[in-house]
């Protein structure tokens, strides 16, 4: 069996002032939501950086007091060192977690728009590639990794003034503390060296958790638990579940174990440098330039110096985290941008259409393989026509579909529409003529009226639409059925009615009947679940919608097919074989024809033509 | 459950860290609670050699404390930095057994009904260990904050000891309201948990939405209509929903943040005046002083983290969860012990469902109503019947996965629960309409068919031969070693018709390595023609000793069978051959008849047809 390897995303760097306007803009979606609480964010943040100079210094006081017998100042000084603490203790607590009342309300600005980004992407190639999909579910994720990031960034500079004050202490002890300053440098630096090991590895092994997820998902739902049981298989299943753990675990483990290493590497270097910096304390304290007070200020600074460098380098090193949700984020904006930069589209479909729609020599391929899913197809398809496509499996069809509807751009030849090319049309002007249903169609987690009503946004709640689209699609019979009609909340995953494969579809077809006045009418594959009278009713009812609308609007319907008996009554039908159009015609011409067409007609025709 | 049979669960659940990791792991953890106290102490140690010392030689003095203070801070670092690895790696264990044990429980156990329930589902989600927000645990982290709790008791010891060094009273005097602030601190986090809950329904919708706009499917009907926008818009919706709570909640928390700063300000702010107004006093030397200062506060972070405490109540969650599903699935008698009967024969078997009925849980109307059928050996039987007649359930009656709420399912006279499901189960395989598309390769897709034999590739390459898979081969970049979905590295997505004839493979290979009864439930639907015909033509031709039951809507593949049963309400209507049942003019003649004529004549003069009613599938 193959073994599971991780893919390796390459890991992009952006220029500074990408994150600076994305850092401008977070902020700014805070302060526009929560201005008072972004304010008091910041004062008790300040507050806790005299605290901390505060706790030293009357610690130092309590001590220097104690020493000269002077028991009221150094009780003074130690109510004033608890005071200070416990203000510190309680404002950074605050203040190490901003959520939920600053980071939340900036969530419901960022998340909207990184999805409205996401949605706005006009191709398909983000959600079929695997290399894709892995960013696109981190940029899923990235809203509140990337917002969590942002305030670990602005507590970073916080933690290090913070650093910095505690460090001109050590300063009024002796100069030569100052130095603690460059030495600091090393752990943050070797910290974040470490975490990248960690980042890395997470990426890398971020195929072989999908699949581990994927495993006990199967384990787990009573879908695949039929067959898994019937098949005796769920022994090896659950195996391979666990072989997939171990493999991402095993390299994050060994990722994480290499970060620590950096991280102690880092403080080793520090405490060696700090307990040389003692010594000169010591030293001073002995020749009279120090108190005992200054002494165990030093050490206690000490302490809370290890605390101070740990969350400066702890939040340090999560903004370095975030970038791996930043990247993603950064990329996809990119990838949005090149998106809209081919969109030269600016015309509006024409009301009807007069000629229909033409393709030039269009060919396609997939990014990422080098076989043609179209060569060369040129092929005109009449306003108001019936349009069949069949092949076998992998012969485009589904791809001549798509690029109808522009889900790909043809990297060779164009379409045009009523000779106006479908590049310069706007995509959603021209998708707001388009009504289809897919091979695999949408199932929305939502009402069953709204799942049908989606077919046609403006008329969403419109009852009789709803039902009249229900109709068309044969779909009552399902309604009927349901608890709470047009209510009834579809979608397992929502605590929904799971309605099964035939259902689905039915209720796919009544969306598809939605839109009033389409001029591309597109079925691919649309009643590979039903059985002879549904499939009889629908073809009967999508056929007359196809001619009415056909008259009406000149609307070019097309149906994806690998039933013949449905596809005879096409005006033309294109057969395609390995992305060619290989014949086309209608039904009688091909059948004449003797080719591919005939050939396969044949074979169904024969199963039926014995009796009756 | 009692607090201390809660800790116990999960001190159980950290056993399969196994010993040694876990004898490290309490090791550097014990190391890390101490580094407060020990801190104290050697600062303390410092201060009492300087103190009162002659100025010289006083850094000679000073060295050993020096170096000793030196030694603390390294071994608090490389504590700290060694406890990260060795937990995650605990956690990685634990969650790893944990997720697998629920895959092979929820895997495991001969009929689908109870895994069905849509409790369990919900037990299911909550018991995954796979958290998908802030408020959700592994058990790992619970067994993990578990024993990082304990061990921190330990460190407050210590931390206590070296109060004591001054005062015994010193101890309940932070000592309790310490533990006070802590318990204060996790009860405030559980409400926040509770307000975070309480949107979660919400948060589901929305992550819904947000799955559909990331899939295939949904993202095209969403960009074909225009849906764009007003995606976003839910997902904003739900997640205005999903944190209100918390938002309402947090505008009232400030009051809680001064009552901690009290707890925290009065009784440290007592101590510390009176340690330090008695040392004036001579009452005790600079270096007590010193240790007491540093240890003071050290105790309120030792129980002001409360991130152990969450851990631990949220992990719980996760594991009562599990607990739960097990009990739900639990057998009241194992499996074996009902197989009494004799041994399979490994030739073809009679199966009779003998006056079988069969209700949904919860539901009223028999799916299966008084059914008697007779599947007979090296039979090809064909089961016809619109959406809803009762077909898949048939399916799942006949392969042991529902048990009939009356009469029997017999292989041979012998009553299939007698069998035992796994034996049972080793002589029929079956095509589901949902069938399952591993993420493997396709040599595992097709040898998954029949998991419980060593892989056979002699049988592999027959079965591929069989279902007419070889195209399917050629094309793919890595042939039988090429993963079945784009989200695997070199892997491909199959069409709907590629994937069928992946599935016939599977079933043929099952029937290769010695299952004698094939039931195909829709297979050829989305098969294209010319493949579609190849496909029973062999199957008819190489069934051998098996018998197959097919259901399909295709009536020109059905008649091709040996027999055909038509099922209606739940039993069956008519029974026969194609010529008979034809001849017979009945149901199944009709329907042949819609699907003959539009061959014939084009399909826009055929009158209409009668449907029957779909069944909605509420039992999942």
């Amino acid at each position: 069996m193959a073994d599971i390897t991780g893919p390796s995303i390459p890991t992009t760097r952006y220029p500074m002032w990408r994150w600076a306007a994305l850092w401008r803009e977070l902020f700014g979606l805070a302060w526009q939501r929560m201005p008072g609480m972004v304010v008091f964010y910041f004062a008790a943040n300040i507050v806790v950086l005299g605290g901390v100079a505060g706790t030293a210094l009357a610690l130092r006081w309590t001590i220097d007091a104690t020493i000269h017998g002077d028991a009221g100042s150094a009780a003074l000084a130690a109510v004033l060192a608890a005071l200070a603490y416990a203000v510190n203790v309680v404002l950074a607590d605050l203040v190490a977690t901003p959520i939920p009342l600053i980071d939340q309300p900036a969530i419901l600005g960022l998340l909207p728009r990184v999805l409205s980004d996401l949605a706005a992407i006009e191709t398909l190639d983000h959600l079929e590639r695997s290399d894709v999909l892995d960013r696109v579910t981190i940029v899923r994720r990235s809203p509140w990794m990337i917002m969590a990031g942002f305030w670990s960034s602005v507590g970073a500079v916080f933690a290090l003034a913070q650093l910095g004050v505690t460090l001109l202490l050590l300063g009024t002890v002796s100069p030569w503390l100052l130095l603690l300053l460059a030495v600091a440098a090393v752990p943050l630096w070797c910290d974040r060296r470490g975490s990248r090991a960690v980042t890395e590895a997470e990426l890398a092994t971020a195929e072989t958790f999908r699949l581990q997820q994927h495993l006990f998902e199967l384990s787990t739902t009573p879908a695949a638990g039929k067959e898994i049981r019937v098949a005796g298989s769920a022994a090896e299943i659950v195996r391979l579940q666990a072989q997939a753990w171990q493999q991402t675990m095993n390299g994050r483990a060994r990722a994480s174990a290499v970060g620590a290493a950096w991280k102690f590497g880092g403080w080793l270097v520090f405490t060696a440098g700090f307990a040389a910096g003692l010594a000169v304390v010591v030293d001073g304290t002995a020749n009279g330039a120090g108190t005992v007070g200054d002494l165990v200020m030093a050490v206690t600074v000490a302490a809370t110096l290890r605390n101070t460098l740990h969350g400066a380098v702890t939040r340090t090193a999560s903004v370095a985290q975030v970038s791996r949700f930043v990247e993603p984020l950064f990329w996809m904006r990119d990838h949005l941008a090149a998106d809209r930069a081919h969109r030269t589209g600016t015309l509006v479909a024409p009301p009807v259409l007069t000629e229909g729609i033409t393709f030039h020599d269009v060919g396609h391929t997939y990014a990422g393989t080098d076989r043609r899913a179209l060569d060369g197809i040129s092929v005109h398809l009449p306003a108001g026509s019936v349009v069949a496509v069949v092949g076998e499996y992998g012969s485009g069809k589904t791809t001549l579909v798509k690029v109808l509807a522009k889900f790909y751009r043809p990297d060779s030849g164009r379409v045009t529409v009523d000779g106006v090319d479908l590049a310069d049309l706007e995509t959603r002007a021209w998708r707001a003529r388009i009504s289809a249903a897919f091979q695999d169609f949408g199932r929305f987690a939502t009402t069953f009226g709204q799942n049908v009503g989606l077919g046609d946004l403006p008329h969403l709640d419109d009852r009789e639409r709803v039902a009249a689209a229900v109709r068309e699609a044969d779909a009552d019979r399902v309604l009927r059925r349901l608890p709470d009609g047009h209510d009834t909340l579809l979608g397992r995953d929502v605590g929904g009615l799971e309605l099964s494969e035939g259902q689905w579809q039915k209720t796919a077809l009544a969306r598809a009947s939605m839109r009033p006045e389409p001029l591309l009418f597109i079925l691919d594959e649309p009643t590979a679940s039903l059985d002879a009278p549904s499939e009889q009713e629908i073809f009967q009812r999508h056929m007359a919608r196809a001619r009415e609308l056909g008259a009406r609007t000149g609307a070019v319907s097309v149906i994806v097919s690998h039933r013949f008996s449905t596809v005879t009554g096409a005006d033309l039908i294109l057969v395609l074989d390995k992305g060619r159009l290989v014949e086309a015609g209608p039904h009688d011409e091909l059948i004449a024809l003797g080719g591919r067409y005939a050939d396969l007609y044949g074979i169904q025709a024969d199963a039926y033509a014995a009796t009756s | 459950m009692p607090v201390r049979a809660r800790r116990i669960r999960l001190l159980r659940a950290l056993r399969a860290a196994r010993p040694p990791l876990i004898a490290a792991l309490c090791a550097v953890t014990v190391l890390n609670a101490l580094i407060p106290a020990a801190t104290a102490i050697a600062t303390a140690f410092l201060v009492s050699r300087i103190s009162g010392h002659a100025p010289s030689g006083l850094l000679a003095a000073a060295t050993v404390p020096l170096l000793l203070f030196a030694v603390v801070m390294v071994a608090g670092h490389a504590a700290e930095a060694v406890t990260v690895p060795l937990e995650f790696m605990a956690k990685a264990r634990i969650d790893g057994a944990h997720r697998t044990d629920l895959a092979r429980l929820a895997a495991g156990g001969p009929t689908v009904d109870r895994l069905e329930s849509p409790r369990v589902q919900q037990l299911i989600r909550i018991a995954r260990a796979d958290p998908r927000n802030w408020t959700e645990r592994t058990p790992g982290d619970g067994a993990v904050g578990q024993l990082h709790w304990l061990i921190g008791l330990v460190g407050a010891a210590a931390s206590c000891g070296v109060l004591a060094g001054y005062a015994w009273w010193l101890v309940p005097a932070l000592l309790v309201p310490a533990a006070l602030n802590g318990f204060l601190g996790n009860r405030m986090h559980g409400r926040f948990v509770e307000a975070w809950r309480s949107g979660i329904p919400q948060g589901v919708h929305g992550a819904a939405w947000e799955d559909a706009l990331a899939s295939t499917g949904e993202g095209k009907d969403i960009r074909l209509f225009g849906l764009e926008e007003w995606t976003v818009a839910q997902i904003r919706r739900h997640l205005r929903g999903l944190l209100e709570p918390v938002w309402r909640l947090g505008a009232k928390a400030w009051r809680a943040d001064l009552r901690r700063f009290l707890l925290i300000a009065v009784p440290l702010a007592g101590v510390y005046a009176a340690v330090a107004g008695g040392t004036a006093h001579g009452d005790a030397t600079v270096a007590v002083e010193t240790a007491v200062l540093a240890t003071g506060w050290s105790l309120f972070q030792a129980f002001g983290l409360g991130e152990d405490a969450r851990n631990m109540s949220a992990a719980l969650e996760t594991l009562d969860a599990y607990d739960e599903v097990r009990e739900a699935l639990r057998r009241d008698e194992p499996d074996e012990a009902r197989a009494s009967a004799e041994p399979t024969t490994g030739r073809a078997t009679v199966v009779r469902f003998d006056d079988v009925c069969f209700t949904y849980p919860g539901t009223k109307r028999r799916v299966i109503d008084h059914l008697d059928l007779e599947i007979r050996p090296n039979e090809l039987l064909a089961v016809v019947g619109l959406n809803g007649a009762g077909k898949s359930t048939l399916i799942k009656l006949l392969s042991g996965l529902y048990e009939p709420t009356a009469g029997r399912v017999t292989a041979d006279g012998v009553d299939i629960r007698q069998l035992g499901a796994e034996r049972w189960r080793q002589r029929i395989s079956v095509v589901f309409q949902d069938f399952v598309r591993y993420h493997l390769t396709v040599a595992q897709n097709v040898a998954l068919g029949c998991g419980d034999v060593p892989l056979d590739y002699d049988a592999l390459e027959a079965a591929a031969r069989d279902a007419g898979l070889g195209d399917v081969l050629d094309r793919l970049p890595d042939g039988w070693d090429t993963p079945l979905s784009r989200t695997r590295t070199g892997g491909v997505d199959l069409s709907g018709g590629q994937w069928q004839q992946v599935v016939l493979a599977r079933a043929l290979y099952a029937v290769r390595t010695g299952a004698r009864l094939l039931v195909l439930d829709e297979p050829t639907a989305h098969l294209d023609v010319r493949t579609e015909f190849e496909v029973f033509d062999r199957l008819a031709a190489r069934r051998g000793e098996t018998s197959v039951v097919l259901i399909s809507h295709r009536l020109s593949t059905v008649r091709q069978a040996d027999r055909i049963v038509l099922l209606e309400n739940g039993r069956i209507a008519e029974s026969g051959t194609h010529d008979e049942l034809v001849a017979a003019g009945g149901a199944y003649a009709a329907m042949f008849a819609i699907q003959a004529e539009r061959f014939q004549r084009g399909y826009d003069d055929v009158s209409g047809a009668d449907a029957d009613s779909e069944e909605a599938t509420t039992h999942g």
